[in-house]
């Protein structure tokens, strides 16, 4: 799924909902290499990382590259997914659906107003 | 458009296939064992890095697949060299290729058949831009290091290049992925990985001979534009200035390629049948005619029902067919009445029809034999025989008629790829439908005291080419046939007796006592038990048998040829049965 930059919301919530999509559109690219058993449910409360989450590292690394790549097609700019550690406990951003999509927010939000 | 192939069976035997990799696989393997297309695959990846060694001494079973995927500048540590801009002898690139290729032709022995894919280069290596093509320039030597592999490896019977370029074009700019490199030891992104898991299966599919052999074509608006019953063919858009036009033909010369490559065409069309064999035989422009479909319905009937019978026909099964047809109630009629009948998905803009035609990966063939190229002739000839048949009361004298010659030949060099080619797509006439890769055989004839036969047959109407395998085993004083394979294109011309006269004849010229045959049954190999049960020979349950003593009678009218040498399963004794037909005893009643 592309999300268009044009439709590129500008306020807080529907922010989130737009990067909520980006998400689950990578989600849905990922869950084709999946077995079925360990596909992703699309919804915020999935826990996706660390105790009790769908994901190893390899898949973490998998969902982190097509997810840069979705919202780099639809904010127009690139965002780097790995500068804080996505592997680490501690940062936990990649742990649900809810919290990854906070932490793009707040990248999206540093990058668009500076 | 995904190219769509069969769905697993249930139940259906996983195929192994070993990743062996100088990076991490592991996410390719994840693509294989997610993809519900047929074959099922199991992915075993090797420790990476670890190419040589494990290439050298897998630890494999030789029914087991493998897939080569290295990174030219990890496995040719010259044109790393050259990448980093240092001047490389072409001597020491082809030294470090030679060892590559080499241990590939070593390891061929230790599985079913190899994968390697070919190299390529992330696009944002661009080597000095202008420089990249000039001498040492990295895509240069980029493409002579491909071109001298898939030299190296040309002639091996059981390894094929795959064309690695074509999954990264597929995946986009974003095909390599530094990030995932650093990551996880990968260098592509998963797009690249999931298009490799497609080509793989069909590459698999393809060793395993389970290709699909039947395109079945409707006409109007899908082999050119318009209805010609309503149009005229003069109104028809094929070629000419028009963009439409120029699309149906290069649709038509993409069928027509897959034509050449042994695929049969028919056509299932709902039309007045005089009308479209007018348009067929004189619109101008036409590329496909008349004489390049194997068979053809073209009447007001259901298309399932016609495909069903255009199969049987050809002596096909319904896994062997696809259909095209750019009406989508039609493609769903079929689709629901004949599941097993691949219906791709078709484009409503003409101008991707030739390139939708192109993506489908159903038609993949390990190899192109003679016998492929001419395949839609030798069913017309099969026609004209079928027509010629009518016109004869009884079949013995339509037999007689036919002047059917039959020419035995040894296992060779010159004929290894179609031999083994018909032992792998053949189900009716099959006595043990064993599938062997051109290794296996190898292999399995340089073991104990055992031949292999080739038969080639011709009639009046035509050349049927290589349509036979015979393969026997000595024990003792007992010859076993082991294989016994025929094209359902020759079934019922009394060839089948010729091969075990041959294999009686070459018995006696040994000195043993009987040849046996055993029958194992299968879904689709029922024809073969009962030419067995006529055949003559003693029969208890599936077992036959023959007395060695008695000669087994030539059949009348067919002339025989060839010389069964029997010095390599006799012991060192040379013995020759020069083959003989002039002495034939009467025929055997069916």
């Amino acid at each position: 799924m592309n999300v268009s930059v044009t439709q590129t919301p500008q306020n807080g919530a529907s922010r989130f909902d737009h990067v909520l999509k980006v998400i689950y559109a990578s989600v849905s690219e990922l869950n084709q290499q999946l077995p079925k058993e360990q596909r992703i449910e699309q919804t915020p409360a999935t826990v996706l990382f660390g105790d009790g989450g769908r994901l190893d590292s390899l898949g973490l690394a998998n969902f982190i590259v097509i997810t840069e790549q979705k919202l780099d097609e639809s904010f127009g700019f690139q965002i780097d997914l790995t500068a804080d550690d996505p592997f680490s406990s501690a940062t936990g951003h990649f742990r649900t659906i809810h919290s990854l999509a906070t932490y793009i927010s707040d990248l999206v939000t540093r990058k668009t107003e500076g | 458009m995904d190219a769509p192939r069969s769905n697993q069976n249930q139940g259906e035997t996983a195929v192994k296939l070993h990743l062996i990799s100088d990076f991490n696989l592991d996410t390719l393997g994840n693509c294989l064992a997610n993809n519900d297309l047929s074959p099922r695959v199991t992915a075993q990846p090797a420790p990476f890095g670890q190419v040589f060694p494990t290439l050298l001494q897998p630890n494999s079973d030789p029914s087991d697949f493998a897939l080569v995927w290295t990174l030219p500048e990890k496995i040719i540590p010259g044109f790393e060299q050259a990448l980093n801009g240092e001047q490389v002898d072409e001597t020491q690139l082809r030294a470090e290729l030679n060892q590559f290729g080499d241990c590939l032709l070593a390891a061929q022995k230790h599985f079913r058949a190899i994968f390697v894919v070919s190299w390529t280069l992330p696009g944002y290596r661009r080597g000095n831009g202008m420089l990249s093509m000039r001498k040492s320039g990295p895509r240069k030597l980029l493409l002579k290091l491909n071109l001298m592999l898939a030299d190296k490896l040309e002639d091996s019977p059981s390894i094929y290049l795959l064309d690695g370029q074509r999954w990264l074009d597929e995946a986009g700019k974003n095909a390599y992925s530094p990030k995932l490199w650093y990551l996880t030891k990968t260098p592509f992104q998963p797009k690249v990985l999931s298009a490799a898991a497609r080509d793989l299966k069909a590459a698999i599919a393809a060793v395993l001979g389970s290709s699909r052999k039947l395109l079945v074509l409707d006409l109007d608006d899908t082999l050119w534009g318009g209805i010609v019953g309503d149009v005229g063919l003069e109104n028809l858009r094929l070629g000419g200035h028009d963009h439409i036009g120029e699309a149906f033909l290069d649709f038509q010369r993409a069928i027509k390629a897959l034509r050449n490559r042994g695929i049969l065409l028919a056509i299932a069309s709902k039309n007045e049948e005089n009308i479209a064999l007018e348009a067929l035989g004189k619109h101008p422009e036409m590329l496909l005619r008349a004489e390049d479909f194997a068979a053809r319905r073209i009447n007001w009937n259901d298309k399932a029902a016609n495909i069903v019978e255009l199969a049987e026909e050809l002596n096909l099964g319904l896994q062997s067919v696809v259909f095209i047809d750019d009406n989508p109630v039609e493609r769903a009629r079929v689709r629901e009445a004949l599941p097993e009948v691949l219906v791709p998905e078709w484009p409503e803009d003409k101008t991707l029809y030739a390139s939708s035609l192109g993506e489908l990966d159903c038609f993949d063939s390990a190899y192109v034999t003679a016998e492929d190229a001419s395949r839609n002739e030798m069913y017309a000839e099969e026609a004209e025989r079928k027509r010629a048949r009518a016109t004869i009361t009884s079949a013995e004298e339509w037999l007689l008629s036919a002047q059917t010659a039959v020419k035995a030949e040894e296992f060779s060099e010159a004929n290894r790829e179609r031999v083994v080619q018909l032992l792998n797509k053949t189900n009716q006439m099959n006595l043990m439908t064993r599938r062997l890769s051109s290794q296996e055989l190898q292999n399995w004839l340089s073991g104990g005291r055992r031949k292999l036969w080739a038969f080639r047959v011709s009639d009046r109407f035509g050349d049927s080419g290589l349509t036979g395998i015979l393969s026997l085993e000595v024990d003792g004083g007992t010859a076993r046939i082991v294989d016994f394979v025929m094209s359902c294109r020759v079934m019922g011309r009394n060839v089948e007796r010729v091969m075990v006269a041959c294999a009686v004849q070459y018995g006696s010229a040994l000195g043993l006592e009987e040849l046996q045959a055993e029958y194992l049954p299968t879904a689709k190999n029922k024809p073969c038990l009962t030419f067995w049960t006529s055949s003559g020979f003693g029969q208890k349950e599936n077992r036959f048998s023959w007395p060695l003593r008695d000669p087994y009678p030539f059949p009348a009218g067919i002339e025989v040829d060839g010389v069964l040498s029997a010095s390599s399963t006799s012991g060192g004794t040379a013995v020759s049965a020069q083959l003989d037909s002039r002495d034939s005893l009467p025929q055997l009643s069916n």
